[in-house]
């Protein structure tokens, strides 16, 4: 990754923070006062190199980890927003990005009962609650959507 | 990745598929930090694939599960 990717990548995941939501190219391309077609270029070469998740178009940001670009089940209060993760590890992943306390909101995936989990300086308040990753780690990016 | 009620849940859930690995709460929160914890700052670069297998090993995750490629 050469310094001008990682520069729009630190402005992509800064806006994300700012907007509360993913940006859209156009907006990564004022931030960082470039085009629209510099921005969607290093997107996808930050795709490859796994430092985000665009859609299947390849325009759009699906995943700037740990943030979702799109409703999922694992929602985040943080910062005074509320934010989607990508995952339960992504959903922790938000308060430690954020440097702050949180309130995940989700629910167990064989009988459907709610979830919700206060974090306080890293710490969750509900230590009876368990977590199971499937997929093995050398696996994780063969499809991270699935993982 | 997700978050069960309790691994009874997980067994009843993987209905006879092949389990991946089970962490309490209380670990996947210290993995997350430190894992998700300097991904907003300023001056943020890319972990090395090694830096990120160190997060893993100093968390005693240290199965083939968790060997990075």
């Amino acid at each position: 990754m050469d310094e001008a990717d990682r520069a729009l990548r630190n402005v992509t995941f800064g806006l994300f923070v700012d907007l509360g939501r993913a940006p859209t190219s156009d907006q990564v391309a004022r931030a960082g006062g470039v085009s629209r077609d510099e921005v969607r270029s290093a997107w996808l070469r930050l795709h490859s190199a796994h430092a985000l998740v665009l859609t299947p178009a390849g325009t759009e940001i699906r995943m700037a980890n740990p943030f979702s670009g799109i409703p999922t089940p694992y929602r985040v209060q943080s910062a005074g927003r509320w934010w989607y993760a990508n995952c339960a590890w992504d959903a922790f992943g938000v308060c430690a990005a954020l440097h702050t306390d949180g309130r995940i909101e989700t629910s167990c995936p064989d009988c459907g009962q709610p979830i919700a989990i206060e974090v306080h300086a890293g710490c969750p308040d509900d230590e009876a609650l368990v977590f199971h990753c499937l997929v093995p780690v050398a696996h994780w990016w063969d499809d991270i959507v699935f993982t | 990745m997700a978050l069960f009620r309790s691994e009874e849940h997980i067994e009843r859930w993987l209905a006879g598929r092949a389990p991946g690995q089970t962490l309490p709460v209380t670990k996947l929160s210290e993995l997350a930090l430190a894992w998700w914890g300097d991904r907003l700052d300023p001056d943020w670069r890319p972990h090395t694939r090694d830096e990120n297998q160190g997060i893993l090993d100093r968390l005693n995750l240290r199965e083939a599960f968790w060997t990075l490629p």
